[in-house]
């Protein structure tokens, strides 16, 4: 018989009697339960941080920069002038009746991974150099923050130089010419060969990293006319520049009405 | 079904090398005898067919060259985000330069005697790959074929000192669809640190159609129109406080409180009406014409509607450094680069910094170079040496390395695969093979 315990936390059973409740200690914010200025809450810094975005305005964000970055507009079609050749096998005339667009394309590849990646096919070979691509993939986005001269990479000292440089050692006995120090130890030949093997990434992978958390903030320009955007707009939180701008913004773009 | 044998000495030397790209495609026949290469035996050809509501026109590829009205051109592009992916579109393209009588004489070719060596942006889905390889084959018949990637063809760039191909070099390929970062080693690309950010010149094209719509007129579409004043308008800012300054020069001020405009960065552009001219032009700021334009039009002698670009000058080629601006959440060029040759080794990396060419339409954007290697040179440790060079002509400059590739047998021996080959073992094997998997 299986033992159940129902282990306390602080959304815990709203039934009447009593209940467990995690003691961490006074709580100012716990005193003002009920806040009178309802209107201001939704801007309250604490409950939201600086730049955080609603859920909307993050779908708003998203739909723009796919608008912005769409190739062919789905609405539109233009047919080929003149009579086509005809295809000459079933396979190609397969390949040119598709009218499907680029994202469905990489949503296939990105099935297809998933897919590789739970069940162990087969043809393991492929799928293990590519798990053995992804930790690299990692820590290049691990170590993307600023580089100092220190930084070292973990590649194993090289037990045999590749290029021959032994024949001008003895030129580098003087120290005043000698840039063995300023120079990281050359690549091993397994490494390279490693590096030159290793199989591509998926598109959606070869996207490079969001920028640092530590990093500079982002900067918000205004709505309507691209100046600092210095004030949110209290309906949608979009900046804006001034009261002008604010109008402008309320009469068009604003995502209260959207 | 057995293929013929053909004899090993058949193929062809004659090859057609295309880059493929999403906005031109840049073309040339290359035969192996030629020894003198130039970029004046390439051509760049619109990768498009357009269609015009006004003339009730369709124009394909090269025709563009005719269309005298570009109001409402609508286009349709056969490569989306750099990959083939409408087969009917680009076929018509490539029937249209390459074989039909429609094509210029130093293009046209019979692809049963020619070879073809085509180029294609990195990380392209495998599905596309294996279409691209079965219609190459199985509808236009080439004689024998390489696919490669093209980024990796600037190592055999005849300018560059020494023997080919360049031991390290790193590509920055900076186009329309998108920006990507391809450290190349003898040739071979390092496919594990290749890095692609959004940014490319179609985002900024419609970035600056959006922000123009929305502050002067409805230009949704007139994408031809806006690329065009991107190109001649746009610059990029030499630094993060340049750019702030900028933009403090370019603001309208208060309610109340209005400034002038500084007539150093503000300009008008001329529209064109596509009767008297077909493309505008820019000129310096002039705020009495501007405040006519609200007003009433001279009834006789020219009107001219303009279009005043402020802070949209500079504002939108800053998203190849802060694509954070409009919410792109990847980091800016500079720190893509550094991103990318982070997961290299210590030694591959100081070679790559020390040979770095910028490839692609948005390197001629001004001041685009002096902020990248400014910005790069403060993220590369200073015991380095940063060695960054804008292509003599980032258009064609892959191109030519790979016409170069092209016109060595030897090399070209090695790669090409014969379509009696490609019939006997099929596109599962010509994907493996061209991905470098069998040799």
């Amino acid at each position: 018989m299986p033992h159940v315990e129902v282990l306390p936390n602080s959304a815990a059973a709203i039934a009447p009697g009593w209940t467990y409740v995690v003691d961490t200690g006074y709580d100012p914010s716990k005193i003002a339960i009920n806040p009178k200025n309802k209107k201001r809450a939704a801007a309250n810094p604490n409950q939201r941080s600086e730049n955080e975005l609603s859920s909307r305005q993050q779908t708003a964000i998203a739909r723009r920069i796919a608008e912005l970055n769409r190739d062919n507009d789905p609405k539109q079609s233009i047919p080929i002038p003149g009579k086509a050749s005809i295809p000459k096998t079933q396979n190609a005339r397969r390949i040119i009746q598709y009218q499907r667009q680029i994202k469905h394309w990489l949503d296939d590849e990105e099935a297809q991974l998933a897919l590789a990646q739970q069940a162990p096919l087969p043809r393991s070979a492929t799928a293990a150099s590519r798990l053995a691509a992804q930790p690299l993939r990692r820590s290049s986005t691990m170590a993307s923050v600023p580089p100092t001269p220190s930084e070292t990479t973990p590649a194993p000292p090289a037990p045999t130089p590749t290029k021959p440089r032994s024949s001008r050692m003895d030129l580098d006995d003087d120290p005043l010419l000698a840039i063995d120090d300023s120079l990281p130890p050359p690549v091993s030949q397994a490494d390279l060969d490693a590096l030159l093997a290793a199989p591509p990434l998926s598109y959606a992978a070869s996207h490079v990293a969001p920028p640092p958390v530590g990093g500079p903030p982002q900067r918000h320009f205004c709505d309507n006319c691209g100046y600092w955007g210095k004030i949110k707009c209290l309906k949608c939180g979009a900046r804006v520049c001034g009261m002008e701008c604010k109008d402008a913004h309320e009469a068009t773009r604003c995502l209260k009405w959207a | 079904m057995a293929p013929k044998k053909k004899g090993k000495a058949a193929v062809p030397s004659k090859t057609l090398v295309i880059d493929n790209g999403a906005y031109t495609l840049k073309a040339g026949l290359v035969s192996s005898e030629t020894s003198e290469l130039s970029y004046d035996d390439c051509s760049v050809i619109p990768n498009c067919v357009a269609r015009s509501t006004r003339d009730k026109r369709t124009y394909v590829a090269s025709e563009m060259a005719e269309c005298k009205d570009f109001g409402e051109l609508a286009f349709r592009r056969p490569v989306e985000k750099g990959f083939i992916v409408n087969w009917e579109a680009q076929k018509a393209v490539w029937e249209h330069e390459f074989m039909d009588s429609s094509a210029g004489a130093g293009l046209r070719c019979d692809p049963k005697d020619t070879n073809l060596l085509l180029m294609e942006k990195p990380n392209c889905p495998k599905e596309l790959q294996k279409n691209c390889d079965e219609i190459v084959f199985e509808q236009f018949e080439f004689n024998a074929y390489y696919r490669c990637i093209g980024g990796a063809m600037n190592a055999y760039h005849p300018t560059s000192l020494g023997a080919l191909p360049q031991e390290c070099l790193l590509v920055i390929d900076t186009s329309y669809s998108d920006t990507t970062i391809l450290p190349v080693y003898k040739g071979q690309l390092l496919h594990s640190a290749v890095r692609r950010l959004t940014v490319g010149g179609k985002l900024l094209t419609n970035y600056l159609k959006e922000l123009s719509s929305l502050r002067h007129y409805n230009m949704l579409e007139e994408t031809y129109l806006l690329n065009e004043i991107k190109e001649a308008v746009s610059f990029v800012a030499p630094s993060t406080q340049e750019f702030s300054k900028d933009l403090e020069r370019t603001w309208k001020g208060r309610l109340g409180d209005k400034r002038e405009l500084d007539s150093s960065i503000v300009v008008d552009y001329v529209l064109p009406d596509y009767e008297q001219a077909i493309h505008g032009y820019a000129r310096p700021h002039d705020p009495v014409k501007s405040r006519m334009r609200r007003g009433l039009q001279p009834m006789q002698g020219p009107r001219e509607d303009l279009l005043p670009l402020g802070n949209e000058r500079f504002a939108v080629p800053e998203l190849l450094f802060n694509p954070t601006d409009i919410g792109i959440q990847e980091v800016g060029l500079p720190r893509a680069v550094m991103e990318a040759l982070n997961g290299l080794p210590e030694a591959l990396k100081v070679a790559m910094l020390a040979n770095v060419v910028v490839v692609g339409g948005n390197t001629l954007i001004p001041g685009f170079m002096d902020r990248l290697e400014a910005e790069l040179r403060a993220l590369v440790p200073s015991n380095y040496l940063l060695n960054i060079a804008k292509a003599d002509d980032p258009i064609k400059h892959t191109w030519l390395g790979a016409a170069q590739f092209a016109s060595r047998p030897d090399l070209m021996k090695e790669v090409l695969v014969t379509k009696a080959e490609y019939d006997e073992r099929g596109s599962t094997w010509l994907g493996k093979k061209f991905a470098g998997g069998e040799r």
